[in-house]
């Protein structure tokens, strides 16, 4: 930790200190996450395509940040790497109830985290973002499938 | 208006609970029908006479504790509770009892009520705890939970309640934060109270008392600017049924799509229509346009005035505002026949093609929504202006003309029960503009709807051209005889005529509220017995169709609680010594009598003044010999 780290890390509530240190000792299988240096609250995350899914082999890139008011408001995520999911929408952003209206100030990065990998696992057209992708899945899912592995080893492969 | 309020607040204010779920009698209002008249009048006044109640922010909060306290006693739970179970079933009390003795378990899971285990000695004890919020570890006394038993610091609390709280009336619902929580246990209110900062509390107090409102099916908030008082609907109303509200602050709404009054129309066509406007405004915006060239000499003349009668101050041509032709057609003198609310789709010359045939429909359809968009915002306008004239006249003319004429203001009064006509009359004339678009669709193609939208026609004519004399007659009249007393070198005030000025407004005030009350009722009732009973009333002039609406009056009478004992009409013990006369017998058969300044059907069909605003009785069976 280089001095500048150092005083904002002393800004930084404890809570979320703890979160980090052991975010990186006892990283959850499949998932990590670091800060970035220049600030503390914005996380680099990489979450691997769960096993059995379309996304299975695929490393995908996500951004995290903790606002001024977390944990009693949720952290922001947002995926980077391309994805082709009913719940994710062109941006990156996601729909996940536990980030919105669902949050609870006793959830941590690591259960949200848990979470996006899990409905990559479990995509729920019902509930879309992305109308068209949902649309798809719903209509076709063995090709819309299909269609996600070849998004996977396009933009999460290499 | 202040005394009016008072007096049809004080209406049902105390009546107890038990009258609630009347008894069958009551709710059989047909049984009464034979009684009808003088003395069955009494029999029925167990039966709601105002279907609404004006509840000013005090009274809203006993109301509330009342309601409160009901529910506390027969079930045996605390306000906290019992706060919570009457908001998930609308601050409806008996479905609340229903629902809690039927479906306990389900319920009190649903509202995180869990049962608290007992002291746990813990709260006592010095041990430390770890916060799953902040991490950091606490004694447990220093730490607070929901019945749980999950606890946080206090200060995550706070956080928590902060967040919540800024997220509006859901705070209400607050619960148990911890992700381990299965019962999802609620934050209870005092916990809430103890950490939230004097701010959050009173917000907090804000949302409780709100919640009795925005959460309740029987109330609303009144939509006057800087009005603070709710309205209780008394009666079970359908759902998307229309009620024309009137508050003491003189807001007029309809309870159930809040938007300004709109008898005789329903709701869903008000909506459809303003949605159709705001869809148009673009094209419409030369009606909308306050200017429009004389039809003779085309110079610009602005509409400055209420009514419709327009005079070009160029070339002097007295021309309708609305159809720009002739005023002088628009009169009874020349027997002309009032047609401007008349519309004629335009007659079809030769054949056409396919292309120039969707090309005329086209123009056809916007012609015919023009039409009625036209005079629904000229009526809207004028209204808009009379409100304003009306409140000048009452505020700056009555003392001056008082002074002139050597009248009290009292007997004036006439003046101002003339304007408020106009202003009631200008707002159901703008809706049946409404109406007739989209009633009366296929009278090109469809012979009986063309006759109904004759009849339709016929009676908003009589009641346009009537209500656009009174309007004249207390704009223009009013305003000479006003300059003319103002004016001495001019011979000043001319009592004997200002005494004909006054039987006229006075006749024409009456006049018009016997049209407005036939075309009202006509549209409510629809048109499939139009014909027969238009039949019969043909010479009646202004009189009430009155058949079959018993129907709808019971309907609205029936199950909800009862408003009885109205008090402040002492007038109606006197009645009997009047005898029975013949516009009585008329109205005794329909059951009721619509107030023609709020539109309530008063049930007292001898009343001489309207139950709910206490305006004058106007028109048919208001007898007009009697009035005054
Ligand atoms: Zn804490
Ligand atoms: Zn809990
Ligand atoms: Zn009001
Ligand atoms: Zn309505
Ligand atoms: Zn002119
Ligand atoms: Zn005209
Ligand atoms: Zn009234």
């Amino acid at each position: 930790m280089n001095p500048d780290q150092a005083a904002q890390a002393a800004q930084l509530p404890r809570r979320i200190i703890k979160e980090t240190q052991k975010l990186l000792s006892e990283p959850a299988p499949g998932i990590s996450a670091s800060p970035s240096e220049e600030n503390l609250r914005y996380f680099n995350v990489m979450i691997l395509g769960p096993q059995q899914s379309p996304y299975e082999g695929g490393v995908f890139k996500l951004e995290l940040f903790l606002p001024e008011d977390y944990p009693m408001a949720p952290p922001k995520v947002r995926f980077l790497t391309k994805i082709y999911h009913p719940n994710i929408d062109k941006l990156g952003r996601i729909c996940l109830d536990i980030l919105k209206d669902k949050w609870s100030p006793a959830l941590q990065i690591r259960t949200v985290l848990l979470s996006i990998q899990a409905l990559l696992s479990a995509p729920n057209p019902d509930d879309p973002l992305a109308e068209h992708v949902a649309k798809h899945w719903k209509e076709n899912e063995k090709e819309a499938i299909a269609t996600a592995r070849q998004w996977t080893a396009m933009h999460a492969q290499g | 208006m202040s005394d009016d309020s008072e007096e049809f607040r004080s209406g049902s204010e105390d009546e107890e609970m038990s009258d609630y779920g009347a008894s069958d009698a009551d709710m059989d209002v047909e049984d009464d029908d034979d009684d009808y008249g003088f003395a069955g009048a009494e029999e029925v006044s167990t039966v709601p006479k105002v279907p609404y109640k004006v509840l000013p922010k005090e009274d809203l909060n006993k109301q509330r504790e009342k309601a409160l306290r009901e529910v506390m006693d027969v079930l045996g739970i605390d306000e906290d509770t019992a706060m919570r179970v009457l908001r998930k079933y609308k601050w409806d009390s008996s479905r609340v009892q229903e629902e809690w003795f039927s479906k306990y378990d389900q319920v009190r899971e649903s509202l995180g009520l869990v049962d608290e285990p007992g002291p746990s000695g813990r709260a006592a004890c010095e041990a430390e705890e770890r916060c799953f919020i902040c991490f950091d570890s606490f004694p447990v006394r220093d730490m607070r939970s929901a019945a749980c038993r999950h606890y946080f610091c206090k200060d995550c609390w706070r956080g928590y309640i902060t967040q919540a709280l800024s997220s509006g009336p859901a705070c209400l619902d607050l619960r148990c934060p911890s992700t381990e929580c299965k019962q999802k246990a609620c934050v209870p209110c005092a916990l809430v109270m103890e950490l939230a900062s004097g701010e959050e509390q009173s917000k907090y107090s804000t949302y409780m008392v709100r919640s009795f409102v925005e959460d309740n099916s029987s109330m609303c908030w009144c939509t006057g600017k800087n009005c603070e008082n709710a309205i209780q609907c008394l009666v079970d109303r359908g759902p998307d049924e229309a009620m024309d509200v009137i508050c003491s602050c003189s807001a007029t709404f309809c309870f159930n799509c809040k938007e300004e009054a709109h008898r005789p129309v329903s709701c869903k066509t008000v909506k459809t229509w303003l949605t159709k406007n705001s869809a148009e405004s673009e094209n419409m915006n030369w009606i909308l346009a306050n200017t429009k060239p004389c039809p003779k000499c085309s110079r610009p003349i602005e509409k400055n005035q209420g009514c419709m009668h327009m005079t070009c101050s160029q070339c002097r041509f007295e021309f309708c505002w609305l159809c720009q032709g002739d005023w002088k057609e628009h009169g009874e003198r020349t027997g002309g026949f009032y047609a401007c609310n008349r519309f004629e789709t335009a007659k079809k010359k030769g054949e056409y093609d396919d292309e120039s045939r969707r090309r005329e429909n086209a123009k056809a359809s916007l012609e015919r929504y023009m039409h009625y968009f036209e005079r629904f915002d000229a009526h809207s306008k004028a209204r808009e202006k009379a409100r304003l004239d009306a409140s000048k006249v009452s505020k700056d003319w009555l003392e001056q003309l008082a002074d002139i004429t050597k009248t009290p203001t009292s007997q004036l009064k006439f003046i101002n029960e003339a304007w408020n006509q106009i202003v009631e009359c200008r707002r159901m004339l703008k809706w049946t503009y409404a109406y007739g678009y989209y009633a009366f669709e296929d009278a090109d193609r469809n012979s009986e709807v063309a006759r109904h939208k004759g009849f339709f026609e016929f009676l908003q004519g009589d009641a346009e051209r009537s209500l656009e004399r009174l309007h004249e007659a207390a704009e223009k009249d009013l305003g000479a005889h006003v300059t003319k007393a103002r004016n001495q070198a001019d011979g000043g005030f001319d009592a004997d005529a200002f005494q004909t000025f006054r039987k006229n407004l006075i006749g024409l005030t009456d006049v018009t509220a016997g049209f407005f009350d036939k075309l009202v009722k006509q549209l409510e009732k629809g048109f499939s017995s139009m014909e027969a009973d238009y039949a019969g009333q043909v010479d009646d002039g202004a009189g009430p169709s009155g058949v079959n609406e018993g129907g709808e009056q019971a309907a609205g009478a029936a199950g909800g609680p009862a408003a009885t004992g109205t008090t402040g009409h002492k007038g109606r013990r006197s009645k009997k010594a009047r005898g029975v006369d013949e516009d009585v017998v008329l109205l005794g058969e329909q059951g009721f009598w619509t107030c023609n300044k709020c539109t309530y059907n008063n049930q007292d069909l001898t009343a001489r003044r309207c139950e709910v605003c206490n305006e004058a009785r106007a028109g048919p069976g208001g007898g007009a010999g009697n009035r005054r």
